[in-house]
């Protein structure tokens, strides 16, 4: 279990956390959702160990590892843009770790991700011939080979168009379930994180607006904040939806009777 | 907290940085600047007032702003011909290729080569003047063999900066203001002019402090014109050398060189960066190809003619008495075991100065492009990097020559390379940090939660993928290295001579033969760097 304690952080004299307290359970999917500068991005990156805390505590599994050094935590990330190395190709992306430390995942562990997440036909490429999709898929792997307690996601599908957004979510809650891995993910999306997420920790101004559920902030907001920003937005999509569906069904309707 | 680890690597490379600007470039500065106060009788000013009202003094520096300024203007206005050939006509591909190689050409060679080129061109018994029938054009030895050869000098850069920016310039603009009504003038100003009038602004700047501090062309054609590098020169190496106002007349050449690059990074702020430039095809008109074409093309011809004599020359038996073709000059110069002796200094020198100046190079980018390091030293850094371009070679040479004398580093190859490395920090220090603020900034902690150490990702993920800008830092180092004049003439000792400080000494002899045969050694070893430093970075863009 990974919990925060009372998170406090600013730059200058910007407030940018503060008093964050959440638990997150093992395994769990959470989505940091929130407005861009409401300090969800600070705050993905003080769990991780990139970033210090001014204050409070982050205790995983007991320990308080608010101190240990990033690399020592045992968490891992996939950031925004991936950052992939353009000099080697997908497959010595994926295995770059385990020159480090070998034998951390074995060849048919490596080779189970690969197949996990499709990326046989694409090992030999280099960076620049992979699709967005493809790029954070390689990225997904090279982060997993590490086998890390917590996996954090910093806006995993904001590059991503439609249909392949629908497969890396489904590939994110395949991986979250068979390796039974803590995994908290940083969205501005509403309906990304609504629909991929256990849990949902709404962020506003650098405090927690509310943490539930999907279903308890879709059925029981329990602010303004979240009313009006977060499902306002997708009752729009809604109906906008709605309303295409509706308009092809009497069209094709029409076309019977005629 | 403290927590989290701190960057050890990072900190000594930048304390290695600054022992070696505090070494050689504070120090060396600060005693010139206290030379120029400080006499046998203690603190005086006697020494500017000595030089400001000698004979000539004044004549020599309104000269040298004159015929600089004047040349500067000149450079650019041929340099931006040549560039809007290439960027907004559709002369043919060849045409264009040509334009660009010529234009780039003058780097590789010395500046004092120029001279003797010119000389050879337009001389009396010059080639360009006996095509002409034997009419010598103007009187080369003055204002005008100076501006002729500062031209020549500063067209490369002038290209560059201007070449770079046009391939920025949204191309659309002149659509734009085509359609909007605007008529062809109008259309020029607004879509070409006014968008590169920063670029053009600096470019003037750029070529006035460089001609304002070269002393390679006044030597061979200043003639009777008095420039102030000619007077620094005859201060510290002439009959009668002295310290202290030679130190003064280095300080007056520093004031107007720190007043155009100040003046040109006060401009930089300015500069419009336009970003997503989309290819556009140029429209097709006759009219505008064949004016701009052929104006490219008589500059062109003329810096051809220009350089011509410094492969023709060498290959005849006696210019231009005797014009048989023949090997003797080149053999000559091979089997003189001295000269060939001085070739090798000067590989020496430029290699290890290419070698060890990107090192230094890439270290100051890497602190402040990829690290998290203090504000106070990222703008030490950059500030060095502003110094040390407003710095002229020859003051830079002559403080060196004022600390270092009489120290063991006095005429070493070392102190000559590390002369080097200062002298042209600038430029390449900018274009490695651009490049690498362009490289992913996730790159060094995404490898560090892989295990990776600082040095182990230096390796397997920085530097791979910085090659090609090592490549090119590595081969403006060596090329520089091989034709600069101004700085190491000072410091250079009998047994540390590179070509082109022999090429002065051989000068003094009239050897013109050898002269030229040394300079084509010069042009030759630079084209090798640069071809094998273009085959790298074009493999590097094809994977």
């Amino acid at each position: 279990m990974l919990q925060l304690r009372n998170i406090h952080k600013s730059y200058a004299d910007k407030v940018v956390l503060d008093g964050i307290d959440m638990d997150i359970r093992d395994g769990e999917i959470v989505s940091i959702l929130g407005p861009s500068g409401c300090g969800k991005t600070t705050l993905l990156n003080i769990i991780l160990g990139l970033t210090e805390c001014d204050a409070g505590r982050i205790i995983f599994n007991d320990k308080d590892v608010t101190e240990v050094p990033m690399e020592d935590r045992k968490f891992n990330i996939v950031f925004q843009d991936y950052g992939l190395f353009p000099n080697l190709n997908a497959y010595d992306n994926i295995t770059y770790g385990l020159k480090n430390r070998p034998g951390l995942s074995s060849k048919a562990e490596v080779d189970e991700l690969i197949e996990l997440l499709d990326l046989k036909d694409h090992l030999n490429k280099k960076i620049d011939q992979l699709s967005g999709g493809q790029k954070q898929r390689v990225a997904l792997a090279r982060t997993l080979v590490m086998k890390p307690e917590v996996l954090l996601l910093d806006e995993p599908l904001s590059a991503l168009d439609g249909v392949i957004k629908e497969s890396i979510k489904e590939r994110i809650r395949t991986i979250a379930r068979k390796y039974q891995l803590t995994t908290i993910i940083v969205t501005h999306d509403p309906e990304e994180a609504l629909t991929l997420s256990d849990r949902v920790l709404i962020i506003n101004d650098g405090r927690i607006s509310q943490y539930g559920k999907p279903d308890e902030i879709i059925m029981t907001p329990q602010n303004e904040f979240v009313r009006k920003f977060i499902l306002h937005q997708l009752e729009i999509k809604r109906n906008n939806i709605l309303e295409l569906f509706g308009g092809e069904g009497v069209a094709s309707l029409g076309f019977q009777k005629g | 907290m403290g927590a989290l680890k701190k960057n050890v690597e990072i900190k000594f490379i930048v304390a290695a940085l600054m022992v070696l600007f505090a070494a050689f470039l504070a120090v060396p500065m600060v005693i010139m600047a206290i030379q120029s106060f400080y006499g046998e009788k203690g603190f005086t000013t006697g020494f500017y007032s000595q030089i400001l009202s000698s004979r000539g003094f004044g004549t020599s520096v309104v000269n040298s702003l004159a015929v600089s300024m004047g040349s500067a203007v000149l450079t650019t206005v041929l340099a931006f011909i040549l560039a809007y050939t290439v960027n907004y006509t559709t002369v043919c591909r060849f045409g264009k290729r040509f334009i660009r190689i010529i234009a780039l050409v003058p780097m590789f060679l010395p500046t004092i080569t120029y001279g003797f080129a010119i000389i050879y061109a337009f001389g009396r018994q010059g080639l360009i003047t006996r095509l002409l029938g034997g009419r010598q054009l103007f009187d080369i030895y003055g204002a005008s063999g100076l501006m002729i050869g500062y031209i020549i000098y500063t067209l490369p850069i002038s290209f560059v900066l201007i070449n770079n920016t046009m391939g920025y310039i949204d191309k659309k603009f002149l659509v734009v203001s085509r359609v909007l009504g605007d008529n062809a003038p109008r259309s020029f100003m607004t879509a070409v002019i006014r968008p590169l009038s920063g670029t053009l602004t600096a470019s003037v700047m750029q070529c006035f402090a460089l001609s304002f501090t070269d002393y390679g062309i006044p030597n061979a054609v200043g003639g009777r014109v008095h420039v102030i590098a000619t007077v620094l020169y005859d201060q510290m190496l002439g009959a009668l050398p002295d310290f202290n106002t030679g130190s003064v007349v280095a300080v007056i050449m520093l004031l107007p060189s720190v007043a155009s690059i100040l003046l040109l990074a006060f401009i930089g702020r300015y500069n419009i960066r336009y970003k997503n430039v989309t290819e556009i095809e140029n429209r097709k008109n006759r009219v505008r190809d064949i004016s701009w074409g052929t104006a490219s093309a008589v500059i062109s011809l003329l810096v051809i003619g220009i350089f011509a004599t410094v492969f023709i020359v060498p290959v005849v038996v006696s210019w231009p008495y005797r014009l048989d073709l023949t090997l003797d000059h080149f053999r000559k110069v091979f089997a003189d075991s001295e000269l060939s002796g001085i070739y090798w200094n000067s590989l020496f020198v430029a290699a290890v100065t290419a070698a060890a100046g990107t090192l230094v190079v890439y270290g100051s980018a890497l602190a402040t492009a990829r690290s998290r390091i203090s504000g106070v030293c990222r703008q030490t850094i950059d500030s060095v990097s502003l110094v040390t371009n407003t710095i002229p070679g020859m003051v830079l040479g002559i403080a060196y020559l004022m600390t270092f004398t009489g120290t063991s580093l006095q005429n070493t190859f070392v102190l000559i390379i590390i002369c080097n490395i200062i002298h042209f920090y600038s430029t390449p220090y900018l274009m490695m940090k651009s490049s690498l603020e362009k490289l992913d900034e996730t790159w060094e902690n995404t490898a560090k939660l892989m295990g990776d150490s600082w040095i182990k990702t230096l390796i397997r993920v920085v530097t791979p993928n910085a090659v090609s800008t090592l490549a090119e830092v590595f081969s403006y180092y060596f090329i520089n290295a091989m034709v600069t004049i101004s700085a190491v003439i000072f410091i250079v000792g009998p047994d540390t001579m590179v070509l082109t400080t022999k090429i002065k000494e051989l000068e003094h002899y009239m050897q013109f033969d050898d002269i030229f045969v040394l300079s084509l050694l010069i042009l030759f070893t630079n084209l090798a760097v640069k071809c094998m430093v273009e085959i790298i970075t074009r493999k590097e863009r094809k994977k």
